[in-house]
């Protein structure tokens, strides 16, 4: 089969691709469309643009289950949301409790807060599949302690981390919870009411299927942020200090209207689909992926065997070959795009026992269907002989 | 001499969630860039008949949209002539 380039893309957890048509539909509708700059001017134009941003609010605050869509803030991206979070609410003395799968997203703010005597922090235990130590989560908590910091699903394993539990745990103390929806979001069912979630960091470019460059973070009511940027908003322009009031009190310069506009189709795209079924459709490919991958001799496959705890997201290596050059070999000889090394998340891999090696990741989309897992399946066993594994 | 009365609100957000709740009301208005005569925190008010006002402020109100000022406006040549503020 070498030579047979193909064009497999399993590096969705990553970004997602391909998106569906409406996607970039909407997204070049907006762009060459003579939109104007939300929230500045008043003319039609910005009231069209208005009325897309508004949308895009109300749809995502549908989607996750939020009664006030002005408490959602636009961001950049997850990483946009978990900073402004962090570094929002966060103050001297605070202490901060973490799971041990946190991407570098939450690791790095943290790290700079603490390094500089700003704050303390405790890390979560995780088990080798990604599990958070729930005793160790009880023992935990100190008067000081002000925020929980949740990954709601790894994106090196896959594990979905049960947020209900510990959210209520924190409440029991008085603590917010943050939770980390890169991974999960579009993928499986979130509801800010019934899991009652403080602060939810989201990315529009994965499995809400949108364009990079979106993203958004939920602020409860009550809960107060302070601005990570300041500057225009196109209200209460006499005012010197960034105003009050969300979501203009988290949301400084022109908004991403042309990326928001694709989001929109996005999450269209899973409504119209049906979550559930999504989510049925990327179980039933991950569990055939999981188990074509133990045929294969030589390799150790990370993670819950169980499809239910998981997003759609296998990590394995192949012998003791080197996962980068595993992955530059899929890719060369084979079309196979998947992402290898440590994946943002150097705790969540000393955790499972691949720190520093890391693991080849595949991560799988809606669009993947089990001929292409065949295909790559054939790939890594010819590779495994190659190798001589 | 003309006079036109206007509604203003806390953000866009709440001056587009207006705009959506009137969508199927027999009122008239539209939306404007706020005249500066009138301090508001939203770049964009709803102008409307001054004989309909009050019942578009309290429909509005009563859907808890967030507003900050009712006024009616006396104008001639783009000028305001006097602005009197009525809730």
């Amino acid at each position: 089969m070498t030579g047979n380039k193909n064009n497999i893309y399993f590096d969705n957890a990553a970004t997602s691709w391909p998106k569906p048509e409406t996607v970039y539909h909407s997204a070049e509708i907006h762009m060459r469309s003579a939109f104007g700059n939300p929230g500045r001017s008043g003319h039609t134009r910005t009231l069209a643009a208005d009325r897309l941003i508004y949308r895009v609010r109300e749809k995502t605050a549908d989607f996750f289950n939020i009664a006030d869509p002005a408490r959602i803030a636009f961001t950049l991206n997850a990483t946009d949301a978990l900073n402004m979070a962090i570094k929002g609410l966060l103050e001297k003395g605070d202490h901060v409790l973490y799971t041990a799968m946190e991407h570098n997203a939450v690791l790095r703010p943290l790290t700079r807060l603490k390094t500089e005597g700003i704050i303390e922090t405790t890390m979560i235990p995780c088990s080798d599949e990604g599990d958070p130590d729930l005793v160790f989560l009880e023992n935990a908590y100190r008067p000081s302690t002000r925020l929980l910091i949740i990954n709601h699903a790894s994106n090196v394993v896959g594990t979905i981390v049960p947020i209900k539990r510990m959210i209520e745990s924190a409440h029991q103390r008085g603590v917010p919870a943050l939770v980390d929806t890169a991974q999960s979001a579009g993928c499986i069912k979130i509801d800010i009411q019934a899991d009652d979630i403080d602060l939810l960091a989201f990315t529009g470019h994965k499995s809400l299927l949108g364009p990079t460059g979106t993203g958004g973070l939920y602020v409860r009511p009550g809960l107060d942020l302070k601005p990570l940027r300041e500057g225009g908003t196109g209200s209460q322009s006499e005012l010197d200090l960034q105003p009050e009031n969300m979501p203009e009190r988290l949301e400084a310069g022109t908004l991403n209207s042309t990326g928001l506009a694709g989001l929109l189709a996005g999450i269209d795209y899973i409504e119209d689909r049906g979550l559930d079924n999504i989510h049925d459709q990327e179980k039933k490919i991950r569990a055939y992926l999981y188990e074509r991958l133990l045929d294969i001799k030589g390799i150790t496959v990370f993670g819950p065997p169980e499809t239910d705890r998981c997003t759609c997201v296998v990590s394995f290596n192949l012998g003791d070959t080197d996962c980068g050059s595993l992955g530059h070999i899929l890719e060369n000889r084979y079309g196979i795009f998947c992402r290898t090394g440590l994946h943002c998340a150097p705790y969540a891999h000393r955790t499972i026992g691949t720190f520093p090696a890391g693991t080849v990741r595949i991560s799988p989309g809606i669009f993947t269907k089990t001929d292409d897992i065949d295909y790559f399946i054939k790939a890594l066993k010819e590779i495994a002989t190659l190798t001589g594994i | 001499m003309g006079q036109n009365c206007y509604i203003t609100f806390s953000s866009i957000h709440q001056a587009i969630r207006a705009e959506k709740l009137l969508e199927k009301k027999r009122y008239a208005y539209k939306m404007v860039p706020v005249p500066r005569s009138i301090s508001s925190s939203c770049g964009s008010a709803l102008q409307c008949t001054c004989q309909d006002i009050t019942a578009l402020g309290n429909f509005l109100g009563d859907k808890n949209i967030e507003i900050e000022g009712l006024y009616r406006v006396k104008e001639a040549k783009l000028r305001a002539l006097s602005v009197e503020k009525l809730s």
